[in-house]
């Protein structure tokens, strides 16, 4: 039985931003193709198009030669097209066997019998009467994948899977994945480890920013040459100048920092390790999710750690909450403008509040002093350029850019030593992405440090001192920028090694 | 096809007046469930909403009855604002009751200024502490509130019986369940002759006075506000949650310890099993009605009040029983969270497009 899978020239656009660029691709059954992308390349969106999630603007999807409708995820299961999703789908109180016959029509015996003709062909090992909150995370997928088989899908597709896995699991699940390919199951991989893509598949096809760049056979391709096509070699070459730190003095260090969640989907970090000195800027790349979050979350107080892991301006700081450590001239800018760092609902002086110590005297023997935080407020909007002057405007009515800037002023007016932020121009327009670079470089210029976590490896080339790239909870080795090209960073942030 | 979507921007003036509408939608309800029941619905909402306060005492009864209604409901702002769900405030009532109702005891025989005030202190204590365990098990163990602080209610219920039934009860009472009356200087001064309104209506309205300054004027204020409106940015900003979560527990506890003893000591004067006809429920419905704002609350507690006393005069009128009331109190929060849902999403009729024909 062969099937081939042909999408042609679909398009997807959201507000602000399109998706899916006229995508066109073939596949065929017996083999295996990686998807291959950065985050916000467009895989996820033509991968929720396929299951039916998600639908297209432009554009029609074949299936051997036949033009079908995806309106919804049950026509995808009517066509026999299977998804596995990075987020587990499963009722975790309720048996395996309840969470497979729930979506079957078959009986139960009839069920059990496929299920276990499934299980011993395919040499899973699952009990199929315990609850699935007693499953290790590869054999939750499993359960995934035997759901998806019940159905004789022609198309498996796999969306980042293994994320949540082990080695030892991803291994397992790449000798499946193999075995599911000879009996004529087209499977699609959806991925950002180069590796991955090396060891499992047998054609790739890179997309970037909304459009397929490249098709080709995984034999000639190598780590890097993928990562030139993940990345694009489309590099802004105005960078800052880059100083000498070496007689500078060293303002934070952090070592030996471990960090183990108790949620799965969250990245642990292991043995970290790294200082900063005045004036400095390091950058930290990664392809998001391999612990950026986590990172972010222990610089800022949000995660509490050991004393001594933490070390700023020579006092142990790793046990102080976000709040303390603003007492010792610390700033944070997190990623999540719109729910973390602001509150929409509350009037910008009241979010300008929120970064509050002592000396700022918003806060007078418990009482708000309402006078205080609104001059306050009205200087940060006159010298970081925000486009309004009314500080009782609620900041949802604050564009993207205004508020990333109200967010950076917030944190600079205070002069802090150290101002860490985590994407701090995702989703902007190019006039305020300038504004925050050039208020980022200035800061460094006047001898405070910063630390910049990005997944946009053009600003982190650009704003820099040194760079490392963080993957799977790991830090690489801390570079000097001038030594490392965008291509270097594709390769660590796929999980290759450079000598 | 049938869409819901979040809606942008929600007017702050229709958002205090869907509560208006909420109440006149249960007036047209409750009408329809008379007339289906055989009344003239007009006549019977008259019974239940007008003849109850058309002389002096209806108006004192109904501001007996909204004093620990009003009194719990600020209380419980206190907890909803900060996104911690206490539902037990009728249990920290009559704990409240039960430690206010004690100390009255143990000074049956006492005269004094200070027996009423040492009375109401240890009644709000009472609460307080008792709305302290669901906030310390949810802060250290990470149980969830909701569950914990609705069934001490019931094991403070049966604490109360045990009192009241056993060592507590009275030694002349002829083995009835209650305890002896508590003397006049453990009794509310009561405010007019021949109606029972009490001093507790200070307490009550000095409370909402005090809660206004905390909420909207102070830091800890500060603290609540944002934690309700985003978790992860009172985490960023530093805020001390676990110290927060026990704070608002302990105010909202003390709030209904307060309206607890106010019961014992105003109206009832000696303790028994049914020192609040679910009065710590019920807040719960007053504190959303009005909007969880000092001010909405004192008005919503008015209203709701007032299914008590319509209820009462349903049953001598109508010959309804007096239940009525709780299904006039459902209905408000049915017809509140339905304009609710309304107020903050809109729902769009789609046709279908061609593609999908």
């Amino acid at each position: 039985m062969n099937t081939k899978l042909k999408v042609s020239e679909i398009s997807k656009i959201y507000p602000g931003c399109i998706a899916n660029d006229k995508v066109s691709l073939e596949f065929g059954s017996g083999k295996i193709y990686a998807l291959l992308g950065e985050n916000g390349a467009g895989k996820s969106t033509l991968v929720k198009i396929l299951s039916g999630v998600v639908k297209p603007d432009e554009g029609e999807v074949f299936l051997n030669d036949e033009s079908i409708k995806l309106n919804s995820p049950l026509d995808a299961k009517k066509n026999n097209i299977g998804m596995v999703f990075q987020h587990f789908n499963l009722f975790e109180t309720l048996s395996v066997f309840e969470n497979l016959s729930i979506d079957s029509n078959k009986k139960d015996e009839e069920l059990r019998a496929l299920v276990n003709d499934i299980l011993k062909k395919y040499n899973f090992k699952i009990d199929l009467d315990i609850p699935v909150l007693n499953l290790s995370a590869g054999q939750k997928q499993k359960v995934e994948i035997i759901r998806c088989l019940i159905r004789n899908p022609k198309v498996l597709i796999m969306d980042e899977p293994t994320s949540v896995l082990t080695e030892q699991e991803t291994d397992d699940l790449f000798i499946s994945l193999k075995q599911f390919s000879k009996d004529g199951i087209l499977i699609i991989y959806i991925t950002h480890k180069l590796k991955e893509v090396l060891s499992l598949c047998d054609e790739v096809a890179v997309m970037r920013k909304g459009k397929v760049v490249s098709v080709s056979n995984t034999i000639d391709e190598k780590i890097e040459s993928l990562a030139n096509k993940m990345v694009g070699e489309n590099l802004n070459t105005i960078k800052k100048k880059i100083n000498n730190f070496k007689k500078s003095e060293e303002i934070l260090k952090i070592s030996n920092l471990n960090f183990t969640s108790d949620d799965p989907y969250e990245t642990n970090l292991n043995n970290l390790n790294l200082s900063l000195k005045k004036g400095e800027c390091l950058g930290i790349a990664g392809i998001s999710g391999n612990g950026q979050n986590e990172l972010f979350q222990i610089l800022s107080g949000e995660i509490i750690t050991e004393g001594t892991s933490i070390m700023f301006r020579n006092k142990e700081i790793g046990k102080l909450n976000p709040k303390e450590r603003r007492e010792y001239l610390m700033a944070f800018s997190p990623e999540d403008r719109i729910s973390q760092a602001a509150v929409p609902e509350l009037k910008i002086y009241e979010n300008v509040a929120l970064n509050n110590f002592k000396s700022s005297n918003f806060f007078e023997k418990g009482l708000v002093n309402e006078k205080k935080i609104k001059e306050h407020s009205k200087k940060i909007l006159s010298n970081f350029s925000v486009n309004t002057d009314n500080v009782e405007l609620k900041s949802q009515f604050l564009s993207g850019g205004n508020l990333q800037k109200l967010i950076i002023g917030r944190e600079l007016i205070t002069s802090p030593e150290l101002l860490v932020c985590f994407n701090p121009t995702w989703g902007l327009d190019v006039g305020a992405i300038n504004y925050i670079h050039e208020t980022l470089i200035q800061i460094n210029e006047q001898g405070k440090s910063s630390i910049l976590i990005s997944t946009d490896n053009d600003e982190l080339l650009k704003l820099s001192d040194r760079i490392c790239v963080i993957y799977k909870g790991k830090l690489s080795k801390i570079m000097n920028a001038d030594t490392v090209s965008a291509e270097k960073l594709g390769i660590l942030m796929g999980g290759g090694s450079i000598d | 096809m049938i869409k819901v979507e979040k809606r942008s921007d929600v007017s702050r003036s229709i958002y205090f007046l869907t509560p208006v509408l909420a109440i006149f939608l249960t007036l047209f309800g409750g009408g329809i469930i008379f007339f289906i029941l055989g009344f003239n619905p007009i006549e019977a909402l008259k019974f239940f909403f007008i003849t109850p306060i058309s002389d002096l005492y209806g108006l004192s009864e109904l501001l007996v009855k909204a004093t620990p209604l009003c009194l719990i409901a600020i209380g419980l702002s206190f907890c909803f604002k900060s996104n911690n769900w206490n539902i037990g405030a009728e249990g920290q009532l009559i704990f409240g009751g039960i430690v206010g109702g004690g100390v009255a005891l143990l000074f049956y025989n006492h005269d004094g200024f200070y027996v009423l005030p040492i009375i109401i202190l240890s009644g709000a204590i009472g609460g307080m502490l008792f709305a302290m365990i669901p906030a310390i098990l949810k802060t250290y163990f990470n149980t969830n509130e909701i569950l914990v602080s609705l069934m001490l209610v019931y094991v403070a219920k049966l604490l109360l019986d045990y009192l009241v039934v056993g060592p507590w009860s009275n030694p002349e009472g002829f083995n009835f369940p209650e305890t002896r009356q508590f003397s006049e200087s453990a009794r509310m001064p009561i405010l007019f002759v021949g109606l029972r309104i009490h001093a507790g209506i200070f307490i009550t309205l000095i409370t909402v006075f005090l809660s206004w300054l905390i909420l909207y004027k102070t830091y800890l204020g500060f603290q609540i506000k944002v934690s309700g409106l985003s978790l992860k940015t009172a985490k960023y900003a530093g805020f001390k949650g676990k110290t927060m979560i026990i704070i608002v527990f302990m105010i909202s506890g003390a709030c209904a310890g307060l309206a607890g003893v106010g019961e014992i000591t105003g109206p009832i004067g000696q303790l028994h099993r049914n020192i609040s006809p679910d009065y710590g429920f019920t807040a719960i419905i007053v504190a959303f009605l009005g909007r969880l704002n000092p001010i909405g609350i004192i008005f919503a507690s008015l209203i709701v009040a007032l299914t008590y006393l319509g209820a009462e005069t349903a049953q001598i009128f109508l010959q309804v029983p007096k239940y009525t009331g709780q299904v006039f109190q459902g209905m408000i929060l049915f017809f509140l969270l339905g304009s609710d849902y309304l107020l903050f999403f809109k729902i769009k009729f789609l046709g279908l497009k061609k593609n999908e024909l």
